[in-house]
């Protein structure tokens, strides 16, 4: 019933807390994805704070069995989102991540509940822009030809399929072409394209054979980490295919950059 | 015993090989997804099975010793084996008894767990594959590398050669000559057997029946002329009822193969009837565990135990697309194979083995038609074995570093400071592209990207005044904050979902 | 002598496997942390969904999907007006054919057929499945050229024949020859599979034939590169008359 007085703050003008869940990644290595996803966040009206004690969702370390290491990062986002109202994410895999977090913290009953808050609260970025805020045109022009790769754990685990395909239907002028086998895993699996070096590597050559049928200009989908490792293997091969977040191309469609 | 990663090299290798699989596996890929379409209201069916099979592994002491009675009552001998060990020898004393000499067996995957027709042959008794598939890999001396298409990775030239050897003269590489050789040939063997083996897709507690799915009619061979029939089975195979058996009929052909049905399913209700003019006079049904009673109550594998061999997440997997089989290295492949091989075995030092073959994409979980959550299998069994102290040193090391690292964001921007610094050694244009460290496997295929002159986490502050500024008197801004309100309140209405199992259907 | 050691053979393996059957159900109960369940659960969620109960479909449609299934998968559907057209049918067939020698159940639909002297008149043989309880008949099957049942249910959804096994319906016949021809009269083609599973819930144990067997088109196999092959083991070819 907490969550429900924090809503009636909302009518009182004290207004919401929005917090910027910019993900390891998108921090160190992508900081113009997080970027553009909170100037589009503002342009529609949502007032965005960036905890600065955030740092990974832990994911590599859950992913490899390593839990106890895994629940040490989890806990800065535990902590860092704990008063936000809505946390909002670049990426499909680091927010489903979270929604592993009941289940990491099973045994600790203190956190097992700030778990269980901020699985509540968390969404992907096209999530919260359609389902929640109902913006559905962003009004970006765009005109490049694209092919959309739906990475596995935003579109499987956590549902996300219609959200990004409304968005981009909305983009004028832009030349939206099917990728070829669009579903299948890109290869990256955390470590598993480090631990499992050449099965992954087959995985992304196939993957970005796909790319190159669609003849697109521009590959975009939800996780950087997928997309930095389709674009990594299409440079590996010299392909000028330009690799962009969702969000980059929504605001560069925003902003005629 | 070599490691996933040199099994699956060698099939990474094998060009024919990964064509092959991929061809297949995406037709059966497709041809489910069309069925599935067809059928309508999947999801609701998915649940249905899921619920019928987590009810009858619930209460499995129940309804197994329903089906042991009522098969007992209709004439059937039935026999309890903890091991595979113990199900060969019951099954090679019943071989020995009869006098057998030869047995003709159809597909079954448990008694490929037993590794049964080399332990005939030791006993002098000739044992005969009589599925299409599974005789061509009988006859080349090696596993099936497919649940439901035991040849994936054979073609027809290699296949004309090995029944040409047993025919005594040159097949052309012609699916309709070769077929045609595999039936005169395995009929003469049907017509003479002592004894037919036969695996068992579902048993039906309420009646002691077993019901076989199959396209050849092998099965009803195995199961009609011989006059002794021993059947191996799952203790985990069992349904209630005939009614659920729609359900399991609805699922399994359509996940398998994309067939609304099998071409025949069988229920054999006990041996022959006095009056009978054929089928088996005898019939023993040897009730294997195995390893399964093992994930019972252990909430993380139990649902493991609701497989129906279907064998749609092999078709789905990407990794089994380029590895195949074979690279999996237990009598099961694929993503069903990578949990089960180390479940039913609790093998601790070779968990992570084939546990770590996997991106974890959740294919497998989409495909299932019992909608068993193999990728956070996968995880867990990862987690058990570093529990246990297997982990990797050098993984372990890192993954200390890691939490190091993200435990603390001061800690964190430190870090992020030094990697620019240190990687201006091997930056070029933003990018990285020698193969050094833990890129070395990274950069074979790709190139990596550099870290940012300026992380997020230093941008924020000059971004957020420029965002202020222009946030605030917006009238978007009045439409959001209602937005987010009515999301809050609908989202304190909604109780917090703590039910066993997993849940991503929301 | 030797049946006598043999069945005290086979009461000791019996005991040792109801002493094992106990630890077997000991060891479920343990592992599931409760104690033993005797008494049979409430299930639920037994059979197919609630909407699908409903389903039900005209004769005509009945028919109309049965074929449309049943061609799919490489069957032949062919629909006389009565058993003589059936007759006329069979009979073409055994001459484009060729056949020869032709078994078929002992059944009295079958026997209306008139099939037997109709076909003796063109110098080829049909036998009675069990006619003489000393003939060998698995044999017999096997070396016919077509095998002619009645179907005790056919199913509209999935195309399928239901042949149910008795002293005077062998599982052979429908397995061993070459060709397979079910009479199907109309009123036993009812629409889905569990309208045909449930009744043999509501029969119960005792009533339930050694073999029940669907079937759904020729015999097939895909397992040489996904080549599709008929025939591989039971009939190759699989005619279904629905008759009336």
């Amino acid at each position: 019933m907490e969550l429900l007085n924090k809503a009636d703050m909302g009518t009182t003008g004290t207004g919401m807390k929005v917090s910027m869940f910019v993900t390891c990644i998108g921090d160190a290595v992508y900081p113009r994805i997080a970027e553009a996803m909170a100037r589009l966040l503002a342009r529609v009206g949502v007032k965005l704070e960036f905890p600065q004690g955030q740092t990974c969702c832990g994911q590599p370390a859950f992913n490899s069995g390593y839990w106890a290491e895994a629940r040490r990062s989890a806990t800065t986002l535990l902590e860092a989102f704990a008063d936000s109202d809505f946390v909002i994410g670049p990426s499909g895999s680091c927010i489903g991540m979270i929604h592993h977090y009941p289940k990491l913290f099973e045994q600790d009953p203190v956190r097992l509940a700030m778990a269980e808050d901020l699985k509540a609260k968390s969404y992907e970025f096209t999530q919260f822009l359609v389902q929640v805020l109902g913006v559905s045109d962003l009004g970006a022009v765009f005109p490049h030809k694209v092919t959309y790769h739906p990475s596995c754990h935003g579109s499987r685990l956590l549902g996300i399929r219609e959200e990004p395909m409304t968005l981009l239907h909305n983009v004028k002028g832009m030349e939206l072409v099917p990728l070829p086998f669009a579903e299948d895993c890109c290869g990256f699996g955390g470590t598993f394209a480090v631990k499992m070096a050449d099965i992954s590597g087959a995985m992304v050559t196939e993957k970005a054979d796909h790319v190159l049928d669609t003849s697109a200009e521009v590959l975009t989908g939800l996780d950087m980490a997928c997309l930095m490792n389709i674009a990594g293997q299409l440079r590996h091969r010299r392909q000028p295919v330009r690799v962009m977040h969702l969000a980059e191309l929504l605001y560069e469609g925003v902003s005629g950059a | 015993m070599s490691s996933v990663k040199e099994r699956a090299d060698l099939a990474l290798n094998n060009d024919f090989l990964r064509k092959a699989v991929r061809f297949t596996t995406e037709r059966l890929r497709d041809g489910k997804r069309k069925a599935a379409d067809d059928h309508g209201n999947w999801e609701e069916w998915r649940e249905r099975g899921r619920q019928i099979r987590l009810h009858t592994i619930a209460h499995l002491d129940y309804y197994l010793d329903r089906f042991a009675e009522q098969a007992r009552a209709n004439g059937a001998h039935v026999h309890f084996a903890s091991t595979g060990a113990e199900a060969v020898q019951i099954a090679l004393e019943v071989a020995a008894r009869k006098e057998a000499h030869t047995v003709v067996k159809s597909k079954s995957m448990v008694s490929e767990e037993l590794h049964i027709n080399r332990a005939l042959e030791e006993a002098g008794v000739e044992a005969v594959e009589t599925d299409l598939g599974e005789y061509i890999i009988q006859l080349a001396g090696e596993a099936p590398s497919h649940i439901i298409i035991p040849a994936i990775h054979k073609n027809r030239y290699q296949i004309a050669q090995l029944l040409s050897r047993e025919a005594g003269e040159e097949l052309p590489p012609e699916t309709s000559v070769l077929a045609g050789f595999v039936r005169r040939k395995l009929r003469a063997k049907f017509l003479e057997a002592d004894i037919g083996m036969t695996g068992c897709n579902f048993a039906i507690a309420e009646t002691g029946s077993i019901v076989l799915f199959e396209n050849e009619g092998n099965a009803r061979m195995v199961s009609t002329v011989p006059k002794t029939q021993i059947t191996f089975m799952g203790m985990e195979r069992i349904i209630p009822s005939w009614s659920d058996l729609e359900v399991m009929a609805t699922l399994l052909p359509r996940s398998a193969t994309g067939q609304k049905l099998t071409v025949y399913m069988s229920g054999i209700t006990g041996p022959r009837r006095t009056a009978d003019g054929d089928g088996p006079e005898e019939m023993h049904i040897i009730i294997l565990d195995n390893g399964r009673s093992e994930q019972l109550g252990d909430p993380e594998f139990q649902e493991l135990l609701n497989c129906i061999r279907c064998g749609a997440c092999l078709n789905a997997c990407p990794v089994y697309r380029h590895i195949g089989g074979h690279a999996y290295g237990g009598t099961y492949s694929g993503p069903i194979g990578a949990v089960l091989t180390p479940a039913l075995n609790k093998n601790v030092a070779e968990w992570d083995d084939i546990a770590s073959a996997s991106s974890l994409c959740g294919a497998c979980y989409e495909a299932c038609p019992v909608k068993i959550p193999l990728h956070d299998m996968l995880v867990y069994l990862r987690r058990r074995k570093v529990e246990q102290g297997y982990g990797n040193k050098l993984e372990t090391a890192g993954m200390k570093g890691f939490a190091a690292v993200t435990s603390n964001s001061k800690r964190f921007h430190r870090a992020l400071k030094a990697g620019r610094v240190l990687q201006r050694v091997v930056v070029r244009n933003g990018e990285i592209s020698a193969r050094i460290g833990p890129l070395k496997g990274w950069n074979r295929y790709r190139v990596a990207p550099s870290l940012a002159n300026q992380p997020f986490r230093e941008r924020w502050d000059t971004l957020q005044h420029e965002l202020r500024a222009s946030v605030a008197q917006t009238v978007t801004g009045a439409a959001a904050q209602e937005r987010m309100k009515a999301a809050l309140h609908k989202r304190a209405a909604r109780p917090i979902d703590r039910k066993e199992g997993h849940s991503y259907d929301e | 002598m030797m049946n006598n050691e043999y069945n005290d053979w086979l009461k000791t393996k019996e005991a040792e496997a109801r002493k094992k059957q106990e630890q077997f159900m000991d060891r479920i109960a343990g592992k599931l942390k409760r104690s033993r369940l005797r008494e049979a659960p409430e299930h639920p969620f037994r059979g197919a969904p609630m909407y699908w109960r409903e389903l039900e479909w005209s004769l005509e449609e009945r028919l109309a999907r049965f074929e449309d299934n049943f061609t799919a998968a490489g069957g032949h559907v062919a629909r006389p007006a009565d058993l003589e057209a059936a007759k006329t049918y069979i009979m073409a067939k055994a001459q484009a054919l060729g056949a020869r020698y032709i078994l078929r159940q002992d059944d009295p639909t079958l026997a209306e057929l008139g099939l037997d002297e109709a076909l003796a008149a063109t110098g080829a043989k049909v036998s009675v499945w069990n006619g003489h309880r000393s003939e060998a008949w698995i044999a017999r099957a096997a070396e016919a050229d077509f095998g002619i049942v009645t179907a005790d249910h056919a199913v509209a959804y999935t195309g399928s024949l239901v042949v149910q096994s008795a002293a005077e319906k062998g599982r052979s016949v429908s397995l061993l020859p070459t060709t397979l021809f079910a009479i199907v009269p109309v009123e036993r083609l009812i629409t889905r599979l569990g309208e045909v599973l449930q009744t043999f819930d509501a029969a119960g144990r005792e009533a339930l034939p050694a073999g029940i067997h669907f079937i759904s088109g020729p015999s097939r196999s895909a397992d040489i590169e996904n080549d599709l092959t008929i025939g591989v083991h039971g009939p190759g070819i699989v005619f279904a008359l629905l008759v009336g």
